[in-house]
């Protein structure tokens, strides 16, 4: 839920650019002595559905955080379950080491009884 | 779920605040491109020469197009601070991020545990014979304080059964005594078989 907001904010940001894009195009077509009548529409409706669009994001957004936000930090953390987790793999390693140094004792009897 | 909530002050100013700064940057943007577009238009009759208006409408153009721009900035900036605001304040996307991460973490550390107990397992099985062989041959240099696995197991099997081990017992005695060279082991059986002829 978090990473669809965040990547609904992250697609808002693409299409900002987009609007500057499209305003830019806008003027930069007519500049020219000739202009491309269907071309400068095109652009002009894009430009003003991304401004719309940028704009009801947004505001869906700052209406989403006025309702959730309480002004407390939150005190949650994974730090627990992290550490246990981290502990086992520790038991791991630790279990690896000592099965190394078995395998190598048992290699040098092997060595020395032949 | 109500609409109006009671927020702290600071909050609630900080939302208002991005509010105001989204309706004035889109109103920048749509203001300063409409302009630009009415200054375009070229009109037969002007107030100073055309050389002077025309120098006037592209330094216009010039600042309405970094209005444009600066709005646009803006707007950026207020995107990267809603995004800082939702990771911070957003609790239930918060609370389920914190879930899922225990979960995964929680289900890790079983799974490893899990293949340790049954390495553990596995590896006493192969651990019994090792020590066997082991104690049983020269290179062994244990004192009897110090049991091996399999020397542990045989006492046990024998104290479990005491009525077939009085010879047994006897030997494990003996053990107990001096260090289990192969010299001193058949010492031990001599000493045992001493012992036993002694009156």
């Amino acid at each position: 839920m978090a990473n669809e907001r965040l990547r609904a904010l992250e697609d808002v940001e693409k299409e900002i650019a987009t609007t500057l894009q499209c305003a830019g195009n806008v003027l930069l077509e007519l500049s020219k002595d000739k202009h491309n009548a269907s071309f400068l529409d095109r652009q002009l409706a894009q430009f003003q559905s991304s401004v719309n669009r940028v704009e009801n994001e947004l505001n869906g957004q700052i209406r989403y955080l006025t309702q959730v936000a309480t002004g407390q930090p939150h005190e949650g953390s994974t730090y627990s379950a992290r550490k246990d987790c981290q502990m086992a793999l520790n038991r791991a390693e630790y279990a690896k080491v000592k099965l190394g140094e078995l395998e190598r004792t048992c290699e040098i009897m092997l060595d020395q009884s032949m | 779920m109500a609409s109006q909530r009671v927020l702290p002050q600071s909050k609630e100013t900080l939302l208002q605040n991005y509010n105001k700064r989204l309706k004035d940057d889109i109103r920048s943007i749509l203001d300063n491109f409409t302009e630009i577009i009415k200054t375009a238009k070229i009109e037969d009759e002007t107030q100073v020469s055309r050389a002077t208006q025309g120098e006037q409408d592209h330094y216009e153009m010039h600042v309405r197009a970094a209005n444009i721009v600066r709005a646009g900035e803006s707007l950026m900036k207020l995107v990267s601070d809603l995004k800082q605001f939702l990771i911070l304040n957003d609790f239930p996307s918060v609370n389920d991020a914190i879930t899922l991460q225990n979960q995964q973490l929680r289900s890790l550390q079983e799974e490893c545990d899990k293949k340790l107990t049954s390495l553990r397992d596995e590896i006493a099985i192969d651990l019994y014979e090792l020590e066997e062989e082991y104690y049983s041959s020269s290179y062994s240099l244990w004192d009897g304080t110090d049991l091996p696995l399999c020397e542990a197991y045989r006492r046990r099997d024998s104290w479990a059964s005491p009525a077939s081990g009085s010879a047994l017992a006897q030997d494990d005695r003996e053990d107990l005594d001096g260090p289990p060279s192969q010299e001193t082991n058949s010492q031990h059986h001599l000493n045992g078989h001493g012992a036993m002829e002694k009156p």
